[in-house]
């Protein structure tokens, strides 16, 4: 191998890259993902009641109801934009309440109300909402509550949130489509335009060719995931050490990427088998998003030794100590990868040099 | 236009599109995939909010009532027995009453109520309960507000009977099958117009539009049939069922006019890949809002998958027919004739 035209293959790779859709489909996984997972599982998805409310005169209620973790309170200009929103689903309820209602509420006078429902609105939303509202109103009447209430926590689970949730298998995607897909894609892409044999002829070994590809690789999937931890806010306490953590992650996707790329044929044999691949390769992801499903079967899969490591770091603030059986095994894994690969590659360079 | 020719070409395309590595196994994986989503998603919904409930001192009468109004109740023997489940993790919370709660109320008291709260439960439905805990104090109190309050519904009433999330799903699930045979029509495509063969065949006595309407029957024919065999497993042809084969044969013409356009944009299969990836996110946005209502406004019916989409929507799920679904299908016939015919026209200019 030699350093200075493993460099010079690396520069044309980062020149020519842009020109292929999966280096922008690489880049834009996470943070379509990070925003699809925010917008669906931050607000569409919430366990949380959608209450819409139009104010005609200068009522407590909306600011009230919204200290509710329960509900998910929004103002409306006017009684036309709410029903309109109730109308389409974006509501499960709206209320329309008069100039001087919360006045009406603390004298005990008959406040007259208008409540919109949406028709797959579900029994609990409807009534989350209108006990919430009755209770509201009763917090403007100044009535005291005629029940004291203890609440006793049982057990000893937390609530994982599905954004949470999610968040290793986004990383995961991450680090494998960049990391895998761009070598695996280009090196193909060069057997089938036959460049690959042009540049055979050349001073550069088949090593070094892998080694570019394999280097723009790790790159992308370096930013990648790192993009997709500032993302979702998961930086953790020790940068340099994840750091470390997604670069070995990356070196092992980009080998997994190179060794693909090696076998197939062409475009259509490596996209048929990254699909049967895919379910392997993110199942730890899988795995962590089911809590009722046993952790350890998620040990199986090599990506588990990517992305435990990188979740110990960013949830629990991990040290090397704590994540040295993973890092082992996953420096393990590349170092069998680049076995493979180094065997492949002596087997590219002969079948490229007989055709 | 020779049947004779077109019969041929249809039988060699179709044959080509599964000597495709990648698309004969998305096709096979991506129906068996769909279809097994669609048997795996929950087939009901459950609606009202789970409570185990100890409370011996109130009446049979107000407990069946709270039944009705969105809390499914578990009546339990004792408080313990009830701390047990919520522990177990057979009830999200439990609420327990004390022997003297009513006349304790009745004495102007404040009686004490104890509500056990699993502790893995999520800060919404935490509150929530809190909430209508706090309410029902007061219910129990007899404490009502002067309020007067007029209930519009909006939209078909479907309490009790909410659309299970698998019937919601089939939509999506027909777009994407769909759009999956949209790439792979336009791989097919692409793979000719760069080898040469499409404009080899026009050499022969096939005419241009003869090769047009032999490569839209493909793709119709290719997409209608898996789209139908989804429906006929899941059961979706139930209701309706020449309306949902109108509406699946104008969206298999759809897709197949959309297919034409990737195809004339892409270079090779990647490029096809990458176009169809595009279209097949376009495209899906008004199935998303199917799944989760209110996510967009009417923008959404500048797309045309939503009249595709929506019409199979209100057939299966709100038991629509051709009246109320004859404005989607005239819109949707008009957007596939618009690209079936702009598809050809980009198609054929690239081949000249």
């Amino acid at each position: 191998m030699n350093l200075r035209r493993i460099f010079v293959l690396y520069i044309k790779e980062i020149i020519q890259g842009p020109k292929n859709f999966i280096f922008l489909f690489a880049l834009l996984v996470p943070v379509v993902l990070t925003l699809l997972v925010t917008v669906v599982f931050g607000t569409y998805l919430t366990g949380q009641s959608r209450l819409g409310v139009v104010d005609l005169g200068s009522s407590m209620l909306p600011q009230l109801a919204g200290e509710n973790q329960a509900l998910s309170v929004r103002s409306y200009p006017s009684a036309g934009a709410l029903k309109d929103a109730v109308e389409r689903g974006a509501l499960d309820m709206g209320v329309v309440l008069p100039a001087d209602f919360d006045r009406q509420v603390g004298a005990n006078d008959l406040a007259r109300i208008t409540v919109y429902i949406w028709g797959e609105s579900q029994m609990q939303n409807r009534l989350i909402l209108g006990s919430a509202m009755v209770h509201t109103m009763r917090k403007i009447s100044g009535r005291p509550l005629p029940v004291e209430i203890e609440q006793v926590t049982l057990g000893q689970g937390n609530n994982v949130p599905w954004e949470k949730r999610l968040l290793p298998l986004i990383v995961l995607m991450a680090v494998l489509v960049a990391g895998t897909m761009i070598p695996a894609t280009s090196l193909v892409t060069e057997k089938v335009k036959r460049t690959l044999t042009a540049l055979n002829a050349s001073p550069a070994t088949m090593l070094d060719v892998f080694a570019a590809k394999g280097l723009l690789g790790i790159t992308l999937s370096v930013l990648s995931a790192t993009l997709t931890l500032f993302l979702n806010q998961a930086f953790g306490a020790r940068p340099l050490l994840l750091l470390g953590v997604l670069t070995l992650g990356a070196v092992f996707s980009a080998a997994l990427g190179i060794i693909l790329g090696a076998l197939a044929k062409d475009i259509s044999t490596l996209f048929a088998t990254i699909k049967i691949l895919r379910i392997l390769l993110f199942a730890p992801g899988i795995v962590y998003m089911f809590p009722e499903i046993p952790q350890w079967i998620g040990r199986i899969f090599p990506t588990y030794y990517i992305i435990q490591p990188v979740l110990e770091i960013t949830q629990n603030n991990a040290g090397l100590a704590e994540i040295g059986q993973e890092f082992t095994i996953l420096i393990g894994l590349i170092v069998v990868a680049l076995g493979i690969i180094t065997g492949l590659a002596r087997r590219t360079q002969d079948a490229v040099a007989a055709a | 236009m020779n049947l004779r020719i077109l019969v041929a070409l249809v039988q060699k395309d179709i044959s080509l599109y599964f000597k495709n590595r990648f698309f004969a196994l998305i096709t096979v994986i991506g129906l068996v995939g769909f279809i097994g989503v669609f048997f795996l998603m929950p087939k009901s919904v459950e609606e009202n909010l789970p409570v185990g409930w100890y409370a011996p001192s109130l009446p049979e009468a107000f407990t069946t009532r709270l039944q009705g109004e969105g809390l499914e109740l578990t009546l339990y023997s004792s408080e313990e027995a009830l701390r047990t489940a919520v522990l177990d993790g057979d009830e999200p919370i439990g609420i327990a009453l004390p022997e003297d709660f009513g006349p304790q109320l009745a004495r102007g008291e404040t009686p004490r109520a104890v509500l056990y709260l699993r502790s893995d439960l999520a800060d919404e439905y935490r509150d929530a309960y809190l909430l209508l805990m706090e309410e029902l104090g007061f219910m129990l109190a007899g404490q009502q507000l002067n309020i007067e309050t007029e209930e519009v519904v909006l939209g078909q009433d479907m309490a009790g009977q909410q659309i299970a999330p698998r019937q919601r799903m089939l939509p999506i699930l027909v777009l994407m099958i769909l759009m999956m045979e949209a790439m792979g029509l336009a791989a097919l495509l692409s793979a000719e117009i760069e080898t040469g063969t499409l404009r080899a065949l026009l050499v022969t006595d096939l005419t241009v539009a003869g090769l047009f309407v032999s490569k839209g029957v493909t793709g119709i024919l290719m997409a209608f049939f898996q789209v139908l065999l989804l429906l006929v497993i899941t059961g979706g042809l139930q209701q309706e069922p020449v309306l949902i084969l109108t509406v699946l044969l104008l969206g298999a013409f759809l897709v197949t006019g959309i297919s034409f356009l990737i195809a004339a944009a892409s270079r090779d299969l990647m490029s096809v890949f990458g176009w169809g990836m595009l279209a097949m996110i376009g495209l899906a946005i008004p199935s998303f809002n199917i799944l989760l209502p209110g996510l967009a406004t009417d923008w959404i019916k500048g797309i045309p998958s939503y009249y595709l989409v929506d019409t199979i929507h209100q057939v299966i799920n709100f038991g629509a027919g051709w009246e109320q679904a004859s404005t989607n299908l005239l819109v949707l016939l008009a957007f596939s004739a618009f690209f079936f015919g702009l598809g050809i026209v980009i198609l054929r200019r690239k081949l000249q």
